[in-house]
């Protein structure tokens, strides 16, 4: 259907083949979601081993991809999603997003957030916590922080917020491990 | 758990708007059954789009709707307005807590450090980001793409299927097979191997690589979105809002998902803008690569291809959007830093954005290939091209050029395939005429499939009754100026 890296339908009928080759069950679904460009495809590659685009490019995802993970020894769904700024819709690909998060069952919400924008983006936090979505918060680019001196005191974060916080590079693969951690209480 | 306080007045019209909802719980909202009460009224307080037009159908709709009158004439803003503005005051109080800033941190990001800083300034200047822009077009897509991809490369394999593998599947099918009809189905001049894998894999496959290489490497530097901040201007004047240069830029890439992403653009109105001007006027990797490949040597050629296409895409730009009825929407885009691309996110996206578009056009060629050779054995193939020729020769071409067209049916990048394998017979003039015609005429069958999805089949009939006729007018007119003015390129 397009040039680019794995559409729709295509992730869809992969997702089939993996599910006809692995008799083991799902056993829930988490979804990543966050405003554009903060890496949640780079983590979605990451997650399940499947390629979906990733650039340095806000927007470049607008369509679901679904994948599946390995927590501890069971087989989870993985949603990656459009970034969307609010779960009040402006655009389409926003509106995809609203729709599954609100509309589906949902065993974990992953917020992905940028360490250095930390404060523009913790307004979702708190708007996904408000609808009661079970929810992880995952500050991506810590890296990229602490060249720049950043750091975020995250038990701290943790406490305030009373849900899991997890910081990690997914493009330099750090914290991917501690993230699968704490995803294992929820599915 | 945290929750965000709001203003005294605000909680109280949450708290009613729970009890309302508790009191008489609707079916309406099964859907949204696992979410917390609270929640799902903030979600109406903040004009939830479907929650509301749920509820519009129930008795509760309407004492809410006085509440939230009743609030709205007491506050100096809308509701929504409040609840977002609070909740941003909280996140950056919250951030304050728990932000560690060591030494001479800063928090303006890379972009905005040193090299960065200036290169992010540098390239959103109208003129300092022009400059840069023809920099990056001359040495990433004419050099590298044009040059190295499509005279290199694709001279290297193209003559080795010339010289070794055609001559070789020749004998081999006429060994095996005594019928002419069955050898000219797999090979000689129009055979599934010998044309159609030939063109996927000699002409298009290396241009189309070169170009993916150097789209990825500028997307993971950051510099695409600063080129939209620079082109915002140029665009706000036929009417496209800074969010749809998104789709234009990326329609350089390849116009069928170019088309996908014009999801992120807020109106409708926008969304039709901007599928018109991918479909009509944005050539994709393969037209870019094969067209470059065909002017390179001929840069005069190059520049009236240019000239002339630059021109359309402004003035249909501006022309639709003098005709659509609506306003320019708001331009707001997030600008990423700049970053040092990572070569293996390049290499892998190049890979797969290879892989995935030589499976999908390799059995689009070998299709077609069947098609013509099918057409040429009944004679349909003939009689449309006699169809064709009269008007291929009033645009000054040679009779050899109407099967490119009847390619360009299929494909532009067939098309253009099929151009690149007669160039020597064609002056540079016919050149330039044929590379604007196959750049504005129809879209690939993907990009087809995708409009019709999207802008549904009424505008797409629309687009599509518009843009063939025009791609051969301009081409005859572009052959009429350049006859009458004696230029010889």
């Amino acid at each position: 259907m397009s040039c680019y890296g794995c559409s729709g339908n295509k992730c869809k009928s992969r997702r089939w083949l993996s599910l006809a080759s692995n008799p083991s069950p799902e056993e829930g679904i988490i979804a990543l979601v966050g405003m554009p460009n903060v890496g949640k495809s780079v983590l979605f590659n990451r997650l399940t081993g499947t390629y979906v685009t990733v650039s340095n490019y806000p927007g470049t995802t607008v369509e679901i991809a679904r994948g599946k993970t390995q927590i501890g020894n069971k087989y989870v769904s993985v949603i990656d999603t459009p970034g969307m700024y609010s779960l009040i819709p402006i655009t389409e690909e926003e509106r995809v997003t609203r729709d599954l998060l609100l509309r589906e069952d949902i065993s974990l919400a992953i917020h992905v957030v940028e360490a250095k924008n930390l404060g523009r983006m913790l307004a979702l936090t708190f708007q996904l916590l408000e609808v009661g979505l079970p929810l992880l918060l995952a500050i991506n680019m810590i890296d990229e922080a602490k060249r720049m001196n950043i750091a975020v005191d995250s038990l701290s974060l943790e406490e305030k917020l009373g849900i899991p916080v997890v910081t990690m590079s997914a493009a330099k693969r750090q914290g991917i491990e501690q993230l699968k951690m704490r995803i294992a209480s929820y599915v | 758990m945290y929750e965000v306080k709001y203003p005294h007045l605000i909680e109280q019209l949450i708290n009613n708007i729970e009890d309302l909802l508790q009191q008489s719980w609707h079916d309406v909202l099964q859907e949204y059954s696992h979410l917390s009460p609270r929640g799902l009224s903030l979600l109406i307080l903040e004009k939830d789009k479907d929650i509301l037009s749920r509820l519009q159908q129930t008795a509760v709709i309407s004492p809410i709707q006085t509440l939230v009158a009743q609030l709205e004439s007491q506050l100096a803003k809308p509701i929504s307005q409040v609840i977002q503005e609070t909740r941003s005051q909280r996140a950056l109080e919250l951030e304050q807590q728990v932000l560690l800033l060591q030494g001479d941190s800063n928090r303006r990001g890379i972009s905005q450090l040193g090299i960065g800083e200036k290169l992010h300034h540098l390239m959103i200047h109208p003129i300092t980001g022009f400059l840069i822009l023809i920099l990056v077009v001359y040495f990433g897509i004419y050099q590298f793409v044009g040059n190295f991809g499509a005279g290199t490369l694709v001279d290297t394999i193209e003559g080795y299927f010339e010289e070794k593998i055609n001559p070789l599947v020749n004998k081999i099918v006429a060994l095996l097979f005594p019928w002419p009809v069955i050898q000219d189905l797999l090979a000689n001049d129009y055979g599934i191997i010998t044309l159609g894998i030939r063109y996927a894999t000699a002409l298009i496959l290396p241009i189309v690589s070169t170009y993916f290489l150097m789209f990825a490497l500028l997307e993971d530097t950051g510099y695409l979105p600063r080129l939209s901040l620079m082109l915002d201007r140029l665009f706000k004047l036929i009417g496209l809002s800074g969010r749809g240069v998104i789709p234009m830029v990326l329609g350089l890439g390849c116009d069928t998902m170019a088309t996908v992403v014009t999801r992120t653009l807020a109106t409708k109105r926008e969304r039709i803008i901007a599928t018109f001007l991918l479909a009509l006027a944005v050539p994709c990797a393969a037209q870019w690569g094969v067209i470059l490949g065909l002017l390179a040597s001929h840069p005069k050629g190059l520049l009236i291809w240019a000239v002339v296409v630059t021109s359309i895409f402004l003035i249909a730009g501006a022309t639709i959007s003098r005709i659509l009825p609506g306003k320019a929407a708001y331009f707001y885009m997030e600008v990423p830093p700049l970053r040092l691309p990572k070569l293996e996110n390049v290499l892998l996206k190049t890979y797969t954005r290879m892989k995935t578009y030589y499976l999908e056009i390799l059995p689009l060629f070998v299709y077609a290939s069947i098609f013509i050779w099918f057409g040429r054995i009944t004679g349909i193939f003939d009689l449309i091209i006699g169809w064709l020729n009269p008007l291929t020769v009033s645009l000054g071409l040679p009779e050899a050029v109407s099967p490119v067209f009847l390619y360009g049916f299929f494909r532009r990048d067939y098309g253009a395939a099929g151009l690149f394998d007669i160039q020597e017979t064609l002056t540079i003039n016919q050149l330039v005429v044929c590379a604007i015609i196959l750049t504005l005429f129809l879209p690939c069958i993907a990009q087809l499939q995708v409009m019709l999805k999207e802008r549904g089949w009424k505008t797409t009939l629309a687009i599509i009754s518009f843009i063939f006729p025009f791609a051969f007018f301009i081409g005859f007119v572009t052959s009429r100026i350049l006859l009458f003015t004696g230029l010889f390129l």
